[in-house]
């Protein structure tokens, strides 16, 4: 088979993938970056093409406390989503990390929460954060605790969210360092042992330092997909109390499909989309410095 | 490390208690559904109820059945036409070393990885002048946006596995490179192909943040009309619960058939789980 037919026949494989992923990835990208020089609104359909003042929206945003607001709010639940999504990860991954029929049937059941459709986690939490039908409430009435609404509370809206993000996505971590730990080679438990390491030290100096690359890698991956929250805080809080629990990407929203300003929320959009793609870089960085350590 | 028996027992306690504990939420909305609603709001709730499909039949005689259909067919669709354009991809990019695939790598990386309200703007604009608003086609074709990425993820690393000399056998038999292809490698890659059917299956039925916003009526799904239950219709928790529970239902099921590519398909086949 000559080569030049070869080469034809990969182009004939790989183009219509890479031509249609350039229609509905690349041009609607091109499209936001356009519509964010622009103050459309939809109530106002001649502010569709207006380019009088391309950078109004991006002079709007370095001014609009309810942004600045929304990125504290973002940098708040990521945080704390992701460092606790790592700590538990890591803890059920390390007794989940034994020989053992039961063990290995438990970690299918521990990924329930993450395979779940995440409107079906926002609902699940919604039943428990509404007094009236709440297990957790009835609990807490038993015991004679009266305990407020935590969703409509000012001081547990955002820790309630980031109670059920991280109870949604602690099996991902879990998932990833289990992969790594089963990669741990036994010479390297063995050698520490002769030495006389407690299984505690062993963690701390031998299985830690193993498996701190995986590490890094599922905690970018979560703190970007933290940046997408969506059904949750839709669901459980619409951004409230006042805008408390109203991430950026949650604000962009209420501006496009609420309030109509579609170009000010494709300003806010492109800066996300931005942050995502840096993000996205460390990742492939951190990624081939990850298959070293393997 | 831990050999002694009674550290063994402890941690299989240990391991089967946190289980429940964490599954506990799931487990409450699944016993929900087949509670009356003065069941529901009964404390402290009965471990023996009548149990009722009554949640469910109401679902039945909605309009809740035609949004779980639309969630079928645009789930399916969608399946379909990523690994009709995808696989080929897929394929050539494992066969062919050019310097550019790792450019499209990376592309394809930042599209799954792009927030999801970066593409809806775009597309919701451009549906108002293409009235592919609310309809089924519109949703087929932003999923794309994920599944097509996902299948060239999924499947170059089956092919990689593949040795070339299976298909270059079958050119020196007088096949074409498409023969090659359709009738040696594509069947033995039938486990890989099954697995990155079902993410991509799962990834557009777990949808909603592109259905709230693209859909009103006609072409709404299932995650999006239960959602209504709570808005329009009061506050129906029985019904709220069986919506839900059958939602998740197909989730689940497959969920436990592809649980070995869960890792690869999540991250975007970043790391080799």
């Amino acid at each position: 088979m000559s080569s030049s037919l070869q080469r034809r026949f990969f182009i004939f494989c790989v183009a219509p993938s890479l031509a249609v992923l350039a229609i509905i990835t690349l041009l609607p990208s091109l499209y936001l970056l356009v519509t964010s020089f622009t103050p459309l609104n939809l109530t106002r359909p001649e502010t569709a093409w207006d380019f009088s003042d391309p950078l109004i929206s991006y002079r709007q945003l370095l001014t609009d406390d309810r942004l600045g607001n929304s990125i504290w709010v973002q940098i708040k639940l990521s945080f704390w989503t992701v460092t606790l999504q790592l700590a538990i990860g890591v803890a059920l991954a390390l007794l989940l990390n034994i020989k053992s029929r039961l063990l290995e049937a438990l970690r299918t059941v521990y990924l329930i929460p993450m395979v779940l459709p995440p409107i079906v986690v926002a609902i699940i939490w919604k039943v428990i954060y509404t007094p009236d039908i709440s297990p957790m409430h009835g609990i807490f009435r038993s015991l004679g605790w009266n305990v407020p609404a935590l969703i409509t509370n000012p001081h547990w809206a955002l820790t309630s969210i980031i109670i059920a993000d991280t109870w949604e996505w602690f099996p991902f971590t879990m998932l990833m360092v289990l992969a790594a730990l089963q990669m741990l080679p036994q010479e390297l438990i063995d050698a520490a042992k002769v030495d006389g390491a407690s299984p505690w030290q062993l963690t701390r100096h031998v299985t830690l330092p193993f498996i701190q690359g995986v590490l890094l890698v599922a905690g970018l991956f979560r703190l970007i997909d933290s940046i997408k929250a969506f059904p949750l805080i839709y669901i459980l809080t619409d951004g409230g109390p006042g805008s408390l629990t109203e991430v950026t990407n949650y604000y962009s929203f209420l501006q496009a499909f609420n309030f109509s300003y579609l170009g000010f929320s494709s300003a806010i959009t492109v800066v996300l989309l931005a942050a995502t793609i840096v993000l996205s870089w460390v990742i492939i960085r951190a990624v081939g410095w990850g298959l070293r350590v393997d | 490390m831990l050999t002694r028996r009674r550290d063994r027992w402890l941690i299989h306690g240990l391991a089967i208690v946190l289980a429940i504990l964490a599954l506990s939420p799931f487990l409450w909305l699944l016993i929900m559904s087949f509670k009356t609603n003065a069941e529901i709001f009964h404390w402290p709730p009965r471990l023996f109820f009548p149990a009722t499909l009554d949640n469910y039949a109401a679902l039945w005689t909605s309009e809740f059945r035609t949004s779980f259909a639309n969630s079928l067919v645009v789930s399916v669709s969608s399946t379909v036409v990523s690994l009709v354009i995808g696989v080929p991809a897929a394929y050539a990019l494992s066969r062919w070393t050019t310097r550019s695939g790792n450019t499209i790598t990376l592309w394809i990386l930042a599209s799954r990885m792009a927030p999801p309200i970066a593409f809806t703007i775009p597309y919701f604009l451009a549906y108002r002048y293409l009235e592919l608003l609310d309809t089924l086609t519109g949703l087929v074709l932003i999923y794309l946006t994920f599944n097509l990425s996902l299948v060239i993820w999924m499947m170059r690393p089956f092919y990689d596995q593949l040795p070339r000399s299976l298909e270059e056998a079958a050119w020196i038999d007088g096949a074409t490179m498409w023969q090659g292809f359709y009738k040696i490698i594509l069947p033995l890659s039938g486990p890989g192909l099954a697995a990155t059917a079902i993410l991509c299956f799962l990834f557009a039925w777990n949808d909603f943040f592109f259905a709230l916003i693209l859909t009103r009526t006609d072409a709404m799904t299932a995650p999006v009309a239960v959602v209504n239950f709570m808005n329009y219709e009061g506050w129906e928790w029985g019904r709220i619960a069986a919506g839900g529970t059958m939602i998740m239902l197909p989730v689940l099921i497959f969920s436990f058939v592809v649980r070995r590519y869960l890792v690869s398909g999540l991250t975007a086949g970043a790391i080799k789980g």
